[in-house]
């Protein structure tokens, strides 16, 4: 008699969720079926609002008060979740099946060490005394690559890095060998160098312990590397499931055709090479950011001044027409560049804008202002939430005296038009339009006094790559007609080497590279660490 | 924490204090009539007036008396009542022991059920026993204490019943039982309103830590309901409740004033009013001195208090 066939680790079929909304149902997730077997891995790709953390949350049983489920079942290596109490949920979560969360930083418990964190979880299912727990939290921290665990276990959360303590959150997941782990986009708030590490050490495991991995993400081209399968989710219900190699290749549904083409290919070029070299509309020569107070205490104590240098005397030259990508993980003061040279930061050193000299914040009149926009990283904080759209427009309009006999509310209109909004967004706030929307808005806030340099300070970072690629086309688009230059700042390598000419790479303050984009395509980078953030980034498979 | 942050808190303190003492000298400087006038009375001849001032130091400037008061504040000595011929200190500091008795046995059981109160309320909340909850506390912000007083009165010191003495004070250590019934009423009184203000404050807390990716984590481990409400959630939420319990030492102090005039308590409040009616200059300076000191005390502990239970922030 044959064996009968072991059971998927994870196994969802026909599941559907609704939330109960003050304006009505809303279906959350429509008809699932996924399977997940021991030691596959299966990709999960959806934007925001697609349903795929919701979709985590009910394989958890981890449902708000306002959750309706239509139907389905979800079994666990065979046993049905849905039926279970909260009990019985209790001795299965984090023994038989666990999860890591997005942000390691809200995720730990701020007030209890690491290695508390850990050891309660064999305390509760393998029933190990406290001092068992801890040397057995120990042994898992070691397994996660952690140099020092003894030290980790005593730290607490702030006290240690972000992939860090991803790390010890992944070393959780696993400590009671679960049948089936979730990862919910584990990678997306660290750094780049540090996303690559976690992504290795999550393939590490995941191939020693052969644990079933539902991993989600919002980046294809990610998934695509690391998962068996992919599975696209968009508006609650799975489009697509393919295996990985062939989703880029081969996809079969419209949307998963218009996602692939809004992921950012390095070796497809959005612009013409740049135009011949002119003398350099922006300068910089030697500027330098200094953070923090020089404090009066400090330094009647003869202690060393506690000051932070965001950016240690970078010199560059943008020429004029050309898009100038600056890239750099967190921290790295790209940032701080921009806002110094939007008048926001206090600099040392001076950089001239079509041959007049700065060299200090309050020498930037209103021509330089005029000329030089910025656009932020979050529409949410650089729009006023209390005023409409055509008050947001109207006051650049009005400051900068836009040449042209039509009155404010044709000018705001047209400014719309511009960015391709609609004219009636002009009675909009801000909260009634979407992150893309209101992007737009800020950039047409930027674009109301003609600029001849934008600002572009990782303006796409919050958004969809779907949004992410049309906002991208806008600028190319503005650019054409206005003859714009910009200076593109993003973290996303794959977007800059897309749409730059040139690319500026900053580490920890300083500018470590200049180069040309078509030179990176032919002869790759000079610098190590160039070399480590490329290398880090996962490009889009076949 | 470091050991300089703690030097340092210990500097602030002292100078505000400083500074509480110039303002407390200073407004019994402007008072009218001095003390020789209370003394002697309306009536008093100047020739006695001026040898009363002279023996009291009154014909000096102003910045000496401040100092020989001062220093002698730091001594230990707070002057002599005028009212009762008595030194000031040991009767201040009687009556301070007593009204921190009283305190401190408002803010335990304030504790004890206000922050019950707020989780039960965060956790159904929208439901029945958040509202509830909700209903009581705005009613006990809202009514000052001397109606509470009059209610807590009406209800549980009616002669007829005896449960419990409408005034007057029983030292702990003469009679254990007479003592603690005593103080049942004022305590009750005074807690309305704290269990009020701490409960909303706990509630809310609550909700937001119940919201938290941590508590979710903790949850999706499998621990027990208990341990994620207690270890994970609680802990969090009260953290911000001690800066709030300090606040209210000081609306303590204040409602004390009232309280231990209703319920004949001796306290430093009863004493200050005394001090105040009497014109007794030397008591009412180092009442006020008395009463700010230990509201910045207060506040100095939740701050050492919060410092060491948060790890997170960092003193330099």
């Amino acid at each position: 008699m044959p064996l009968p066939a072991q059971p998927p680790a994870l196994q969802v079929s026909g599941y559907g969720l609704d939330y109960e909304t003050p304006s009505g149902r809303f279906a959350a997730l429509r008809d699932i079926d996924l399977s997940i077997a021991r030691s596959e891995v299966l990709g999960l790709v959806g934007e925001s609002g697609s349903g795929k953390t919701s979709l985590a949350f009910a394989i958890l049983r981890d449902l708000g008060a306002n959750a309706r489920e239509t139907g389905g079942s979800i079994r666990l290596a065979g046993e049905e979740l849905t039926a279970k109490s909260t009990r019985e949920l209790e001795a299965i979560r984090g023994r038989r099946i666990a999860m890591v969360f997005q942000d390691p930083g809200t995720s730990l418990n701020p007030t209890l060490p690491l290695g508390e964190q850990l050891a309660e979880v064999l305390r509760r299912h393998q029933g190990l005394s406290r001092r068992q727990a801890w040397r057995e939290a120990e042994a898992a921290l070691a397994r996660v690559a952690l140099k020092t665990p003894a030290e980790m276990m005593r730290r607490y959360p702030h006290e240690v890095s972000g992939g860090e303590k991803q790390r010890v959150a992944i070393a959780t997941a696993f400590a009671c060998q679960p049948d089936c782990i979730l990862f919910d986009e584990p990678t997306t708030a660290l750094d780049i160098i540090t996303a690559r590490q976690i992504l290795e050490l999550f393939e590490r495991l995941q191939e020693e312990t052969g644990v079933a991995s539902l991993y989600i993400s919002h980046d294809l081209a990610l998934v695509s590397r690391i998962a068996d399968r992919v599975a696209v989710i968009h508006r609650g219900r799975i489009v697509e499931e393919e295996p990985a190699a062939q989703v880029f290749s081969a996809p079969r549904e419209d949307y998963t055709r218009q996602l692939i083409a809004s992921v950012p290919r390095p070796d497809r070029r959005l612009v013409a090479p740049a135009p011949a070299a002119a003398a350099p509309l922006l300068e910089v020569e030697a500027l330098t950011v200094r953070y923090g107070r020089d404090r009066l205490l400090d330094r009647l104590r003869g202690r060393a001044s506690r000051q932070v240098e965001g950016n240690r005397a970078i010199s560059l030259a943008v020429r004029p027409g050309e898009i100038f990508g600056i890239v750099g993980e967190s921290g790295s003061g790209k940032s701080t560049l921009a806002r110094a040279l939007a008048g926001l930061n206090p600099f040392e050193g001076s950089f001239s804008f079509e041959g007049r000299r700065f060299a200090r914040p309050a020498e930037l009149d209103r021509a330089y202002r005029r000329a030089v926009q910025i656009v932020f990283q979050h529409p949410d904080s650089s729009l006023n939430p209390r005023q409409q759209i055509r008050e947001i427009l109207a006051r650049p309009l009005r400051l900068y005296d836009a040449p042209g006999a039509a009155s404010l509310a044709e000018r705001v209109e047209a400014l719309l038009a511009e960015v391709q909004l609609p004219a009636d967004f002009a009675r909009k706030y801000p909260h009634q339009l979407s992150g893309g929307e209101k992007q737009r808005v800020a950039i047409a806030r930027a674009f109301a006094s003609r600029p001849q340099l934008v600002i572009c300070d990782e303006i796409t970072s919050a958004l969809d790559v779907s949004i992410q690629a049309q906002i991208v086309q806008l600028l190319l688009s503005l650019r054409e007609r206005f003859g714009t230059t910009y200076l593109f700042i993003t973290h996303d390598l794959n977007l800059i080497r897309q749409i730059a000419h040139r690319i500026a790479v900053m580490y920890r303050g300083d500018l470590v590279e200049l180069v040309e984009v078509e030179a990176l395509a032919a002869a790759g980078p000079r610098h190590a660490y160039t070399r480590a953030l490329l290398e880090a980034v996962p490009t889009p498979v076949g | 924490m470091s050991l300089s942050y703690f030097i340092r808190r210990c500097g602030y303190i002292v100078f505000t204090l400083l500074v509480v003492s110039l303002l407390v000298f200073g407004i019994t400087q402007l008072l009218p009539g001095n003390a020789a006038v209370m003394l002697l009375g309306e009536n008093a001849t100047p020739e006695a007036l001026a040898a009363v001032s002279s023996r009291l130091g009154l014909d000096q400037p102003a910045w000496l008396q401040y100092w020989h008061w001062l220093s002698g504040v730091l001594a230990g000595d707070f002057g002599t009542s005028l009212r009762t011929g008595l030194p000031v200190g040991p009767m201040i500091f009687g009556a301070l022991g007593r009204s921190l008795l009283l305190a401190a046995a408002a803010l335990l059981l304030m504790l004890a059920v206000a922050v019950p109160l707020g989780v039960v309320a965060a956790l159904k909340r929208g439901r029945l026993a958040d509202l509830l909850v909700s209903l009581v506390s705005y009613v006990g912000v809202s009514v000052p204490e001397f109606v509470t007083a009059t209610i807590v009165l009406i209800l549980l010191a009616d002669p007829a019943l005896r449960l419990f003495p409408a005034s007057g004070y029983v030292p702990l250590g003469e009679d254990f039982w007479a003592g603690l019934h005593h103080l049942v009423l004022p305590v009750l009184t005074i807690s309305v309103i704290l269990v009020a203000h701490v409960s909303r404050m706990v509630r809310s807390e609550m909700v937001d830590v119940l919201h938290s990716d941590y508590v979710r984590a903790a949850r999706l481990k499998g621990l027990r309901r208990r341990t994620v409400l207690i270890r994970h959630a609680l802990r969090n939420a009260l953290l911000p409740t001690i800066t709030v319990v300090a606040l209210d030492v000081g609306y303590l102090l204040g409602g004390i004033i009232v309280v231990e005039e209703i319920f004949a308590f001796p306290g430093i409040g009863r004493q200050l009013i005394v001090a105040i009616q009497a014109r007794d200059l030397p008591a009412i300076q180092a009442g006020a001195l008395v009463m700010a000191a230990t509201y910045g005390l207060a506040n100095f502990a939740a701050d050492i208090a919060y410092a060491w239970l948060d790890k997170r922030i960092q003193y330099d």
